[in-house]
């Protein structure tokens, strides 16, 4: 597991995601799983708002 | 965005991790997007913490580390992140609990000015999506990149 030093350059104020290869996947984690299952049956019954898109 | 965040970590924009820091310690979080519906594409955001011995997500446990906002900045800046290498589609999110889901539409109600700078975001209330605002109970969320 990877460990990042509690620094304050922790925080930032711009910039997007460092890519790191290999980082373990949660994809199959229970919890995911089950929130995703959850949320599939959820969003079924879903009426979805109107695009805002200008 | 301009909202301070967390250095968070991707090995394929899908999947994200980053360390919330505070007076609990070091803390590291997990959010992932999976599709959960092809037309309209929509992707269930599921965020939570690493269980520290299995190192697998759950969101059973309120950290209360005292970094609310930026740790919801770190989520937010996930979302800009995924949308822009998978595509502005719906993003549906909700808490656990309703404890839990009460707790982030207060961190969103918190940043709204500034979430909305970048996102259409919409609270669901008995399977309707209504646009969000202030001081209404939701029991999920949907937001979308503008």
């Amino acid at each position: 597991m990877p460990v990042i030093k509690k620094t304050d350059s922790n925080i930032r104020y711009g910039g997007g995601a460092i890519v790191v290869p290999g980082l373990e996947s949660h994809a199959n984690d229970p919890f995911v799983v089950k929130k995703n299952e959850e949320a599939k049956l959820a969003v079924s019954k879903l009426v979805l708002p109107v695009s805002k898109k200008t | 965005m301009n909202l301070p965040h967390y250095t968070y970590l991707t090995t394929d924009y899908q999947e994200y991790e980053f360390y919330s820091e505070g007076p609990k310690g070091s803390i590291k979080k997990l959010v992932t997007f999976a599709k959960i519906q092809e037309e309209p594409v929509i992707y269930n955001l599921a965020f939570g913490d690493a269980d520290l011995i299995t190192g697998q997500m759950n969101d059973s446990v309120t950290s209360n580390n005292e970094d609310r906002d930026i740790v919801l900045a770190t989520v937010a800046h996930t979302v800009i992140d995924f949308c822009h290498h998978y595509g502005d589609h719906f993003i549906y999110a909700k808490g656990s609990t309703p404890v839990r889901t009460r707790l982030y539409q207060m961190g969103i109600s918190g940043l709204l000015d500034e979430i909305t700078l970048n996102f259409d975001i919409y609270g669901v209330i008995e399977n309707a999506a209504y646009p969000f605002e202030r001081n209404v109970n939701y029991e999920a969320f949907l937001v979308k990149r503008k």
